[in-house]
């Protein structure tokens, strides 16, 4: 992934972006995010998520740094032909939007972006099997969520934002979901950055996963690579050498170290092999090794982060 | 198009490395035959749960391998395989299960005269019960 840093392989460059709010803080910021990519950014609830979105929309005053997006930089209010290249899909419903019916957004849609595709639109209500013609404040959370889909997603854009887009979806609106990300993302050159908390999501779609804590980014990491190297290794310590787990402090790529009863430690490692030959040589025996689940190597990260505060 | 591959979250072999392995597997042992058309980077990623990058780059090693190629616009193709790759794959997959099977027979100490006369009763019996499978 040398070509990363490119210009060309990048849809958006945080340069050092840092903004306030009252009592959060969201940066400083350094990321690129790559471009024909899928890129999960998972983190707690106010991490700054949604804030970073509306950063990259131009809709948030940076303090210092810049953004570029799909090649041009934003500049607040100056040119921003770039948004009809992008689609986005807000946490949560505009409630200025209540009177409207589907289609009338649509059609309001329409106008602000050239790349708008009636057949396409018409295509995603039928797949997601909402009525066009019902007003939104009538709909469902789940049903309005569809629709909200299908506007976003009906211009084909070059870069598609989805924050939380599964919230309030059954498991066949989901499912459906999935596939119109599925197909969106087929030509190969589509980019799809996605805030989500559904770990299911993340596996199924993300290359990349962003981890983001308290308005700072703890990595930007390829997800097979995380899911590969991170491990947990259960040991046990032969009786005859007594009890202690110095020796397991340093183990090559430990990042987190439990007592799991007695003689017995959990590690966390992300240098697995090297991890688990270290153990061996040191007298104990290696009960368990098994691949970490995201949730697990992300309260890890935070972990590690929060010991440094 | 779903493919027979199956990712196993404990192996120590990374994602990628599993997944080449039995795609070749399967060119090789001929349950994909030359012509079939594979599926698309990102739906293999999506059905295994994997990233495009890894597909991405077992799709580029099949392929200098000789084993697939991709016409631009059409899409990834399964290409001719030779005969001698074939019959070597067979037998190297059939040494790799039978060594495993002596592995076993070792744990339990069988010795090797022991484990010859197994093998050649086997032999004769599945010889019979197979009749008219094997060439």
């Amino acid at each position: 992934m040398t070509a990363m840093s490119l210009g060309t392989n990048t849809a958006i460059s945080l340069r050092g972006i840092k903004l306030q709010h009252d009592k959060f803080t969201l940066g400083p910021l350094h990321c690129e995010i790559p471009r024909g990519m899928v890129t999960a950014i998972v983190g707690p609830n106010g991490s700054g998520k949604s804030t970073l979105f509306r950063a990259i929309l131009g809709l948030e005053p940076l303090q210092s740094g810049e953004i570029e997006v799909l090649g041009s930089k934003i500049d607040f209010g100056e040119d921003d032909s770039y948004k009809a290249r992008i689609g986005f899909l807000a946490e949560n419903p505009h409630a200025h939007e209540n009177s409207f019916t589907a289609d009338e957004k649509a059609q309001f849609a329409s106008h602000w972006y050239p790349g708008w595709d009636w057949e396409r639109y018409r295509k995603l209500l039928r797949h997601f099997d909402v009525d066009g013609s019902v007003k939104l404040s009538k709909l469902s959370k789940g049903m309005r969520r569809k629709v909200e889909l299908a506007i976003t997603l009906a211009h084909d854009p070059e870069l598609l934002l989805l924050d939380e887009p599964s919230s309030g979806l059954d498991p066949f609106a989901w499912k459906t979901m999935l596939e119109e990300l599925q197909r969106y993302l087929e030509p190969g050159d589509r980019t799809l950055i996605l805030a989500t908390h559904i770990l299911e999501e993340i596996r199924r779609l993300a290359d990349y996963i962003l981890f983001l804590n308290r308005g700072k980014i703890l990595g930007l990491y390829e997800k097979d690579r995380l899911l590969d190297d991170w491990r947990t290794i259960v040991v046990q310590q032969h009786e005859a050498k007594g009890f202690g787990n110095e020796a397991l402090q340093r183990t090559p790529g430990l990042q987190g170290l439990a007592e799991a009863g007695p003689g017995v430690y959990r590690l966390e490692v992300n240098e697995p092999e090297q991890g688990e030959a270290y153990c061996r040589s040191n007298g104990f025996q290696v009960l368990a090794v098994q691949r970490m689940e995201l949730e697990d190597i992300l309260s890890c990260l935070i972990r590690k982060e929060e010991a440094k505060r | 198009m779903w493919l027979p591959i199956r990712i196993d979250e404990q192996r120590p072999e990374p994602l990628y490395h599993q997944i080449e392995v039995q795609l070749r597997g399967l060119i090789l042992g001929g349950q994909l035959a030359e012509g079939t058309l594979l599926p698309s980077i990102r739906e293999l990623a999506v059905s295994l749960k994997c990233s495009a990058i890894t597909v991405r780059r077992v799709y580029q090693d099949l392929e200098n391998e000789g084993l697939i190629r991709t016409r631009q616009g059409t899409g990834t193709f399964v290409a001719g395989v030779e005969l001698v790759a074939k019959d070597e794959h067979r037998l190297e997959r059939a040494a790799e299960e039978l060594e495993r099977a002596v592995d076993e027979a070792l744990r339990l100490q069988c010795t090797p005269e022991e484990l010859k006369t197994i093998f050649e009763r086997i032999i004769r019996g599945k010889t019979e019960e197979h009749k008219g499978e094997i060439r």
